[in-house]
């Protein structure tokens, strides 16, 4: 059955507890197809229990579940051939080489035995370890197994991607490549839930975001929309630092201390400082850069995760 | 679903699995061991017939060999499928199958296929050997098939029960221990309680023969013999055809060769014989029952215990997960 492209996936009043122990009380999510959505929250939220559920392997014991226009539940097989599902931790095959465990999935996923050869040829490149596919498991580090796990989620070319921190263990490079193919994914029509703890990453990746703590969702939100109106600390830098603490004080802008980092100052959102640095043009201030102290997720999560304190 | 595609991931399952037990372990020592003990052992045992006087040692030899590898092969095997499923599960695998498009069954049939696959290896290795029996002479090939099938079968499903308690148990070492636990209840239980049972059911009856009256003791394994059954060897050993007795010269049957399992086969299908505890009726040749063959019932509850194992080995890798054993994490 062909699915409209506006067939993501949705939760709603998801509930899973283990026990007595609540792992996740009440979440609710979209991720729309198209788009990067970033599952942010501390440790212990509920995040990977969510996922589980969405990846079929967990009944709910409340909530509505929608993968790609499937019930993980009532139709596990529909929603598995649609998701790629890659967890938080997983071992692998340490005694297979790198093209052993892609054809073998590609095989799991009843992908025609003509085509898996090349499918795990595609992976590899994709994931840059065509240099390592003849090579065991074992020898790839932490970062090329990481890689290899995503490549293993993407062998059925999914329309839905559940991704449980796929930038852990990353070194810089493969984190700003992961970047470019979550982006790739999302731009080909896929819908991408991710979850991590990077959250610098997460800010230039997602296109939404949903916040959860102890098991609820605190909100859901596109990123654009992340910082409307909050005031929060930006940090300026000019040729000259006493030329634009004058500056400020001229205009009455409160602003902490100059440091070799620059001047901090309290704005609501891009349009203030806009209006700020566009002033501070005028005042003939040789501003080099303005920038916020902290991504807006970033500031978001610290602003969820206070009370916890 | 289609039958040939369910076959196909049993198939696969099965490839990859042989292939992950084929590169983790030192094969060629172990089966080059496993070969060696039985070739000594086989030698020994044709040694001491042809010094005890046996003129036709293929068929005693053949009969020991079997037992041989029989007893080995349970002590091998519950070794290969102790932690086909936890063991996955602990080493961060299992979860990423379950989300593939393999049913559990074809999980679980693939997995089976694979190790019972490894315990047919260490059969076939024997094979050198049940040809220099077949060699000496005196052996039915029926006889040869037969008994090879049956052991094939029975490590079957001690690959099937070891591979349903990993699937059960959270903990590879748990499984282990139960997997060894399980044929030590086979093989030696089966024998204990038979013994015990046997005991308990023994009647005490007077007698009164002529001017001698006495209380005698009247043994009833005919009520009891069923629970030998189960017991591989006895399975074995019932199994296999018996050597044709030939006529002596007063032209009575009489068994020329030495034959293990024909001895133990016969002496099994006797404690189904019904004995009154009339001392003395039992002279006449004819009255009493003759026993049965023991082997179609054990070897049917062995095989109905691998198919149970397998039929729960499939519900417990069953995934989405309404409930999770305690200590299980589902990835």
């Amino acid at each position: 059955m062909e699915q409209s492209t506006a067939d993501g996936l949705q939760a709603a009043g998801v509930r899973r507890s283990f026990g007595n122990v609540v792992a996740v009380e009440s979440m609710s999510l979209n991720a729309p197809r198209g788009q990067v959505t970033a599952l942010v929250g501390p440790n212990g939220a509920g995040k990977t229990t969510l996922l589980l559920v969405l990846a079929t392997l967990l009944v709910p014991d409340a909530g509505e579940v929608s993968v790609a226009g499937f019930d993980p539940v009532g139709d596990p097989a529909s929603v598995r051939a649609r998701t790629g599902w890659m967890p938080d931790s997983f071992g692998s095959y340490e005694t297979l080489t790198a093209r052993e465990v892609l054809e073998f999935v590609a095989a799991a996923y009843r992908l025609p035995a003509a085509r898996r050869a090349e499918r795990a040829g595609e992976l590899l490149a994709l994931v840059h370890l065509s240099e390592y596919a003849e090579r065991p498991v074992h020898v790839l580090s932490r970062g090329q197994k990481q890689r290899l796990g995503l490549a293993r989620a993407l062998v059925h070319d999914p329309p839905v991607l559940l991704l449980d921190e796929p930038a852990a263990g990353l070194d810089p490079r493969s984190r700003i490549e992961l970047r470019a193919l979550l982006r790739g994914l999302a731009g080909d029509g896929r819908a991408v839930l991710v979850s991590s703890h990077v959250l610098a990453e997460l800010e230039e990746t997602a296109d939404r975001v949903v916040l959860v703590d102890r098991g609820r969702t605190v909100s859901q939100q596109r990123m654009a929309d992340l910082d409307l109106g909050q005031l929060r600390p930006w940090r300026l830098r000019a040729l000259d630092a006493a030329a634009l603490t004058a500056a400020l004080d001229a205009r009455g802008v409160d602003h902490g201390p100059p440091s070799p980092a620059g001047v901090e100052v309290l704005l609501a959102g891009d349009a203030a400082a806009a209006e700020l640095l566009a002033a501070l043009v005028q005042d003939r201030v040789a501003v080099v850069s303005c920038a916020p102290v902290a991504g807006s997720l970033e500031a978001a999560y610290l602003a969820m995760t206070e009370s916890r304190r | 679903m289609s039958a040939r595609t369910a076959l196909s991931g049993v198939l696969t399952m099965a490839g990859h699995e042989f292939r992950l037990r084929l590169r983790a372990g030192r094969w060629r020592w172990l089966l080059g061991a496993w070969f060696i003990a039985l070739a000594v052992l086989l030698g020994l045992m044709r040694l001491a017939l042809v010094r005890s006087g046996e003129e036709e040692v293929g068929t005693p030899m053949l009969g020991g060999l079997m037992l041989l590898v029989l007893a080995l092969g349970l002590l091998v095997v519950p070794a290969l499928t102790a932690q086909s499923v936890n063991g996955d599960r602990e080493r961060g695998v299992l979860a990423t199958l379950q989300t593939t498009l393999l049913t559990p069954l074809e999980i679980a049939l693939g997995k089976l296929l694979a190790a019972w696959g490894t315990a047919l290896v260490f059969l076939a290795v024997t094979l050198p050997l049940v040809a220099w029996c077949m060699f000496e002479g005196g052996v039915a090939i029926g006889r040869v098939a037969i008994t090879l099938l049956v052991v094939a079968l029975l490590l079957g499903v001690v690959c099937a029960v070891g591979q349903c308690l990993s699937a059960l148990l959270a903990r590879s070492t748990t499984s282990a221990v139960l997997s060894y636990v399980f044929v030590f209840a086979l093989t030696i239980g089966t024998l204990v309680v038979f013994t015990l049972a046997v005991a308990a059911t023994t009647e005490e009856r007077e007698v009164q023969q002529r001017r001698f009256e006495y209380t005698t003791q009247i043994a009833h394994p005919e009520r009891v013999w069923w629970l030998l059954a189960p017991n591989p060897f006895v399975v074995l050993a019932d199994a296999a055809p018996r050597v044709e007795p030939e006529l002596n010269r007063r032209g009575r049957p009489e068994r020329s060769t030495v034959d293990p399992l024909g001895a133990m086969g016969d002496a099994v299908r006797e404690t189904r014989e019904s004995d009154q505890g009339d001392a003395f009726a039992s002279i006449a040749p004819g009255d009493r029952e003759p026993g049965g063959p023991v082997w179609p019932y054990g070897l049917a509850f062995n095989v109905a215990l691998g198919v149970g194992a397998v039929a729960l080995t499939e519900r417990r890798l069953r995934t989405p997960y309404r409930s999770l054993p305690r200590a299980v994490r589902v990835a």
